[in-house]
């Protein structure tokens, strides 16, 4: 499957964009394939429940949403002592050999039309690294989109032995009228016993079209947490992937969403349980009002040589609303019997007997309501180290609480 | 456990479902699937108009539907050539439509049927008891009581002539349509044999009917329609039962069920599948159940090679209630793929799903199920709830549930474990002096203590014994 948009791109433009950050050949190369390959490539997979696709991105129209020379940003680095937070041209410049070893080895550049796409034409992103022992806390990357699409691509490196928290916010800039396409791509590589933990607050217009893919490596004693704050634009198809490749590594997916009228998430997230005593835990909290929808799914995938696993999934849903619609869909695919582990879905609305008996304390019903809900959101927001991260979160929720 | 009571643990049970009989028939198609065949099965059956143009009907949707193959972790169905399956086996016997008594039966459908244990159920815990042998019911009874208050419970094809009124209504319209799937519409073309329930109004039929289904000959198969049809405030538990000898190459049933429960009507249909490990099982049961009505599903399913099996209910009335309760197990080659499948259609409504699979020696078991609510179906409530337990790192567990809610008044809960023996629960048992196998039958035995409680007590024994049996000298 191939859609009209190849007609609009050169290779040119992929030459381009690479000349302008002063690219190595063996990257051009690797966006060159990637652009090559679009003809070939299917759209991403999105959420099936049995015989039904609920996301349609076959219908976007990409022709008039894609722009790539045509890009524009701010961008706000915040970095810590000791690590690396770059943009592309710097990187490449000071890290080369370093980015070249793991550029594309976490996520395939071509594992679908989306994401090869996003290879080929990104020019905005970052790239962190943190070197041998280093602990790092609060690297902030915050992404203003000025134009009408933005490829965003980030490549985290950390060390044996460091640490680091990274939080990218996302949000778009005042002048851009129509629809717009966001696409990102992150790529994190966690050594022996280096722990990441990467945050994503989205909040992009809501006439834009969100397209993510993140994924991880742990390698031994490796940690990689990611969170998932998304509130705003019109569609988001997000996949969140971390593969625990060493023994003892762990993964943490912790989500929150909240979608108002007419918004669509649809949220993938997915571990791969590869070595021995590994542990992965996926929590995802959302509230959904008006005509928002959510579909999800998490899969802990559990391998034959994966002995001692531990792995947990817990999602719920608040429905707000009588248009509102929910799917969930944890699953579980075994194939080790060492293994403890469970899931959990709910879905359901705002406790009559918690509303009876704070309105009977005097609250105002509304205020009760908002109340409940923001307290349904914060064993997630428990969960995320970064204070910026988890006060932005709570303020973006009570604000669309109060709207 | 001592060897005295070994002995008294129906030593031959695996006998009782491993003979192979020779096999004798009246009639017997052609192998393979064309428009001859299904004319010759219906001219064979002598059926009304009505009833072969619903089969060609079927047969056209059939051969314009692609087989099944990216549902992720099922079965392979490669191997399942239509071409290579003898779809009718008319047994030679002189009754059609059913001896009313065992005796009137040839010697060795007889004996089959003994050694099933079926005439000695019979006598002690059923109501009525139908047994079909490759493609036609042979045996039919019922409790001359139950006949008494208009109770009906005879052969699919003898209700297709002397019930055509109730048969055209009911048989794969609204229930299951053909269109539903592949092996619904193949269903629709060759069906053959199965039970036809009716429950008048008012009637409560307080011991089960059940009907036995052998597939006795090789590369055969088996389509059996069973069509109940429970009137308001009426109550029925009906139990199938199905097993065939061991062949070579594969055989297949494809099994329809529809279920008709009506206002404050009461049905379970309890299932104890254990077909030989060379046959493919796909089914299609559906239940449509109507206000403050209940149906029941519970199903064992031990045999099979490959089975694609997910009862499903339509709550269509208010207050209507839905409960699942299955158990599967997979050993060396098998894939069971089961679950199961809700739609809330009205407020009120309740389901309650529990699921608990084994899966051993390089099984597979598959749970896959969709709990769907609809805008309007307000106050509904459904809860699921899976659990796996696995011997070892050969064998697969999947748990795939689907929720797809369109209604914000509701209450949904879906939980699924996955889990392996306990070391420290073997070992408290040995330390009381049972053996490693021992301990661990016991421990399964508990594991699906919840669903053998909702059996009667013989099918529950029958179930355990099946159990023991699978489980016997395969563990490590």
């Amino acid at each position: 499957m191939s859609t009209q948009l190849t007609a609009n791109l050169t290779e040119e433009q992929v030459q381009q964009i690479s000349a302008e950050l002063d690219e190595p050949d063996w990257l051009l190369e690797t966006r060159l394939d990637a652009l090559a390959a679009l003809e070939d490539l299917d759209m991403p997979k999105v959420i099936r429940t049995p015989g039904r696709d609920w996301t349609n991105l076959d219908a976007l129209d990409y022709e008039t949403l894609v722009d790539p020379l045509e890009w524009e940003q701010e961008k706000d680095r915040v970095d810590a002592e000791g690590v690396d937070v770059l943009s592309w041209s710097d990187a490449l410049d000071q890290h080369g050999d370093l980015i070249e070893d793991h550029f594309g080895s976490v996520v395939d550049p071509q594992r679908d039309y989306l994401t090869a796409l996003s290879t080929a034409l990104f020019a905005a992103g970052t790239v962190v690294y943190v070197p041998e022992g280093v602990a790092a806390e609060d690297v902030k990357i915050r992404t203003t989109m000025n134009s009408r699409s933005l490829f965003n691509y980030t490549l985290v490196i950390a060390e044996e032995s460091s640490s680091v928290t990274i939080l990218e916010r996302q949000s778009t800039g005042t002048n851009i009228e129509g629809e717009q396409y966001y696409s990102g791509v992150v790529e994190a590589v966690a050594g022996e016993n280096a722990h990441i933990q990467y945050g994503t607050l989205q909040n992009l217009a809501e006439d834009s079209y969100n397209f993510q893919v993140k994924r991880g490596h742990a390698d031994t004693y490796a940690s990689i947490d990611w969170i998932e704050g998304n509130i705003g634009s019109r569609l988001t198809k997000t996949n969140v992937e971390t593969r625990l490749l060493g023994d003892s590594s762990e993964s943490k997916i912790v989500g929150a969403f909240f979608g108002h009228e007419d918004q669509h998430f649809d949220l993938a997230s997915r571990v791969w349980h590869e070595a021995e005593h590994t542990t992965a835990d996926l929590i995802t909290r959302g509230v959904l009002d008006d005509a928002a929808r959510s579909v999800y799914e998490g899969v802990q995938d559990v391998g034959r040589e994966a002995w001692d696993t531990n792995s947990y999934q817990r999602e719920n849903t608040l429905m707000l609303s009588e248009d509102s619609e929910a799917d969930a869909s944890p699953k579980l695919i075994i194939n080790n019997h060492d293994t403890e582990a469970s899931h959990s879905a709910t879905v359901g609305q705002v406790d009559e007997e918690d509303l009876f008996y704070m309105t009977s304390r005097g609250v105002h019903p509304e205020l009760a309501r908002n109340m409940l809900v923001e307290g349904f959101f914060v064993p997630v927001l428990e969960e995320v180290a970064v204070d910026e991260l988890r006060e932005d979160l709570d303020d973006l929720i009570v604000e669309r609480l109060v709207e | 456990m001592s060897s005295d009571q070994d002995h008294l643990k129906e030593a031959d049970t695996e006998a009782r479902f491993e003979f192979k009989k020779e096999e004798k028939s009246a009639f017997e198609t052609e192998k393979g699937l064309t428009e001859e065949t299904v004319r010759l099965i219906s001219e064979d059956k002598d059926e009304p108009e009505w009833m072969l143009e619903r089969r060609l009907r079927a047969l056209e949707q059939f051969q314009q539907m692609p087989m099944p193959t990216d549902w992720p972790g099922q079965p392979d169905l490669s191997e399942v050539d239509l071409n290579e399956i003898v779809p009718y086996i008319r047994p030679d016997i002189e009754t059609r439509g059913g001896a009313e008594n065992w005796e009137d039966l040839p010697e060795e459908i007889q004996d089959t049927f003994d050694k099933l244990g079926i005439p000695e159920a019979e006598k002690n815990a059923l109501s009525g008891v139908g047994a079909q042998y490759e493609s036609e019911i042979v045996y039919q009874n019922m409790q001359e009581r139950w006949e008494e208050k208009g109770v009906i419970f005879m052969d699919m094809d003898k209700a297709v002539r002397e019930h055509p009124d109730l048969v055209k209504e009911h048989f794969m319209t609204k229930c299951v349509p053909p269109s539903d799937n592949k092996f619904a519409a193949l269903h629709g073309a060759i069906w053959s044999g199965g039970s036809f329930v009716y429950v008048p109004e008012d009637t409560t039929v307080d011991m089960p009917v059940q009907a036995y289904f052998r597939m006795n000959s090789e590369g055969m198969g088996q389509f059996e329609h069973t069509l109940i049809i429970a009137e308001e405030n009426s109550e029925v538990h009906y139990i199938e039962g199905c097993s065939a000898p061991k062949y070579s190459a594969f055989n297949l049933h494809s099994g329809c069920v529809e279920v008709f429960v009506r206002d404050n009507a009461h049905v379970q249909y309890s299932t104890v599948q254990n077909w030989s490990k060379n046959t493919y099982n796909l089914n299609t049961k559906r239940a449509i159940v109507e206000e403050d009505a209940t149906m029941e599903w519970v199903s064992g399913s031990m045999g099979s090679k490959a089975t694609m099996l997910y009862p499903a209910t339509i709550l269509k009335g208010p207050g209507a209630t839905d409960n699942h309760i299955t158990i599967a197990m997979a050993g060396e080659g098998q894939n069971i793929d089961t679950g199961a499948k809700v739609y809330h259609n009205a407020p009120d409504t309740k389901s309650t799903i529990e699921s608990k699979s084994i899966a051993k020696d390089g099984g597979r078991t598959n749970y896959r199920g969709l709990v769907h609510i609809s805008d309007g179906a307000e106050n509904s409530s459904t809860s699921v709830e899976c659990d796996a337990l696995m011997f070892d790192n050969e064998s697969t567990s999947d748990t795939m549930p689907y929720m797809e809610i369109q209604e914000n008044k509701v209450d949904v809960a879906h939980e699924a474990t996955v889990g392996k023996i306990g070391d420290e629960d073997v070992f408290y048992l040995q330390s009381r002096g049972l053996d490693d196998d021992d301990a661990k039958q016991m421990i399964v035995a508990g594991f699906i203590e919840p669903i053998t409680e909702e059996l009667p007590i013989e099918y529950a024994v029958e179930l355990n014994r099946l159990i023991e049996l699978e489980m016997e000298g395969s563990l490590g």
